[in-house]
């Protein structure tokens, strides 16, 4: 609400106004009513807008009309010729009609392969159709299940608790069931995992006693627990190379970004200026972290890209943000690459509901709001299609051609939850099928 | 892979709506940008007059048009969104011609359930519903003005310009029509306190 108003009410005047507030603050735009207006304008747009010509232009499109006449009259000339000196042989090929995004998605021609969602207690992965979300453990005989991480060679693992004792599930392919790793665990309460980059090793942290990882084989043999003088704040994630780990955390002296090298626990402080949990993310080839940096000198929150190699940093994209310590700050998540390399993208807002999807490039090129009011970016493995969230609906975009209106995939699903907990997760196998 | 959000690229966080205005007759970005600020506030004031999303959504689209279309008369002698909320004010009044709603007189005196739904949706709904109708039945002067601020967001002296009143008299439909609200409907039972 405007607060000059709100400030120059009595008080008894308030408590309706508050309720015309409120019901204000439900009214919100769809997504895809908004995508079809921006169309519509942008179409009426390209036709009113026009940058003014100067007299070079008007020869230029003179000359250039002459040349497209001159090219007309020889390509006529040549078909006739053509068709004197040889008939060609017609063909029985009989053109074959454009297949819209929603049939090419549904064909499984593009952004083919599972998309996984956790929802509440649950997790799903798609259909082959994309038509609906379909619980992993659907006879719910595992228990809940908060979270899951797919590895670079398509393999699926779930985290789930049971009164305490936290589980580790993998499975293969969506179509087999859920293996244990790590049944009943006394690891605590686990909330996430990570994969090492080849798919052989997992990595878990309890919220339980957050200055202690574990890794595992995932075949569920070799379970190791590392002590570190850290507190941990969300998952870590496996460096290319497996020999080290990157996460959110703090020690006595400092808080940010952090590696921990596993040959001796060696720490390293990357950015004391990283404050979201999701807000970094390995390149697909290894050779870059991107991770988001907010800045409250300067009142601006950086994308940043490091070259491993060199160490050489570069800024992919600003954003303001307040200034100062006085006011909180929006929360970057769900950074993650394309699986070419070429652009990134992520979240960006205070709550789930006011939060922008940013598509940034890697060559440092200025970056795109993709999607308003949305969140839990991710790009398929082809490249063609982000997914993400918005209004409790699951919605797929197509990133070759974003004048098509973006596809509603399915409503999230409901399920058993609890008051408070939310972690709405949505991720891409990384692997092509 | 361009609509008109992907133009907008935060080029202009400091430049204010009439500026943008003047620049946005040959720089679509710069359309983008004020498109951005006040889609919101249109909609929701078409979406509390008519009551349903499909007409909200349709006058919202015919305000935008407008507002491209004549973004060349916009000579910037008074805030930009007061001009854009007097395009979306026209269109509203040409859209309700000949199709005045109609609404019970008992409404006003509901007495809404004291037992919630249990979907937080329907609820909303529910609610909307009851703000909408509430605004019926109070003065028309007193509910354009309630809806400019509260729903559009405008200052009083930016929704006197669209009523073509003074900010003193702006405030004064806002009063009253809060009191009309508190009074006269069913509406002050719905106060949440939260």
């Amino acid at each position: 609400m405007n607060k000059n108003i709100l400030n120059q009410l009595s008080a008894d005047e308030r408590p309706v106004a508050w309720t015309l507030q409120a019901t204000a603050e439900d009214m919100r735009v769809s997504p895809t009513f908004q995508w079809n207006l921006e169309t519509k304008l942008m179409d009426k747009a390209k036709k009113q807008i026009q940058p003014k010509q100067g007299w070079h232009t008007n020869i230029v499109g003179t000359v250039g009309w002459a040349l497209a006449a001159l090219g007309a009259i020889f390509l006529l000339s040549w078909t006739i010729r053509s068709i004197v000196s040889g008939v060609q042989p017609a063909t029985n090929e009989t053109p074959t009609p454009e297949m819209s995004f929603e049939e090419k998605v549904r064909a499984g021609n593009i952004c083919a392969g599972p998309l996984a969602l956790a929802h509440n207690f649950s997790v799903f992965v798609t259909n082959q159709e994309k038509t609906v979300f379909v619980p992993l453990d659907e006879q719910n005989t595992i228990g809940e299940l908060r979270s899951f991480a797919w590895s670079s060679n398509g393999q699926l693992a779930v985290v789930g608790n049971t009164t305490g004792a936290g589980n580790i599930y993998v499975t293969d392919s969506v179509d087999h069931p859920l293996q244990p790793v790590i049944p009943n665990s006394e690891l605590g309460y686990l909330m996430e995992v990570a994969w090492s980059q080849d798919g052989k090793q997992l990595l878990m942290w309890s919220v339980q006693n957050n200055t202690i990882v574990y890794v595992v084989n995932a075949d569920g043999t070799n379970l190791l627990e590392r002590k570190l003088d850290l507190q941990l704040f969300a998952i870590p994630q496996f460096s290319p190379d497996n020999s080290s780990m990157i996460f959110r955390g703090a020690n006595a002296s400092s808080s940010g970004l952090f590696e921990v090298k596993f040959d001796g626990l060696q720490v390293r402080l990357i950015s004391p200026l990283v404050d979201d949990e999701s807000g970094f993310a390995w390149s697909p080839d290894g050779s870059r972290l991107a991770y988001v940096e907010m800045d409250r000198t300067l009142g601006e929150a950086r994308l940043v890209s490091e070259e491993i190699a060199t160490g050489n940093k570069s800024v992919l994209a600003t954003l303001p943000t307040p200034k100062g310590s006085g006011s909180s700050l929006p929360e970057s998540a769900n950074l993650s690459w394309s699986a070419d390399g070429t652009s990134l993208v992520f979240e960006f807002g205070r709550s789930p509901t006011d939060r922008v999807i940013y598509l940034a490039h890697a060559d440092g090129t200025e970056p795109i709001q993709l999607v308003t009011s949305a969140y839990a970016p991710t790009i398929s493995a082809d490249g063609n299609c982000l997914a993400y969230i918005s209004n409790k609906q699951v919605f797929l975009l197509d990133l070759t051609d974003t004048i098509t209106p973006p596809l509603l995939l399915a409503d999230l699903p409901t399920g058993r939850s609890i008051a408070g907990f939310q972690m709405d997760k949505l991720q891409w196998s990384p692997k092509r099928p | 892979m361009t609509t008109l959000m992907n133009l907008r690229q935060n080029q202009y966080p400091l430049m204010d709506d009439a500026r943008l205005a003047h620049q946005a007759r040959t720089d679509l970005q710069a359309f983008a940008e004020l498109y951005h600020r006040h889609l919101t506030s249109v909609y929701r004031y078409h979406l509390v007059h008519t009551g349903n999303e499909k007409d909200a959504e349709d006058l919202t689209s015919q305000t935008f048009m407008a507002a491209l279309e004549g973004i060349d008369s916009y000579r910037g002698t008074g805030p930009y969104i007061a001009w854009l909320m007097g395009i979306a004010s026209r269109l509203r009044a040409r859209f309700f011609r000949g199709s005045k709603p109609e609404v019970p007189l008992d409404a006003a005196l509901q007495i809404p359930t004291p037992s919630l739904p249990t979907d937080k949706a329907a609820y909303r709904r529910l609610q909307m519903d009851e703000v909408i109708g509430a605004l019926r039945h109070i003065s028309r002067d007193r509910a354009e003005a309630l809806i400019l601020c509260f729903f559009s967001e405008l200052s009083f002296g930016e929704a006197g310009l669209v009523l073509g009143k003074s900010e003193a008299a702006v405030k004064m439909l806002i009063s009253r029509g809060l009191q009309d609200l508190r009074t006269r409907t069913s509406l002050a039972l719905e106060v949440d306190y939260e």
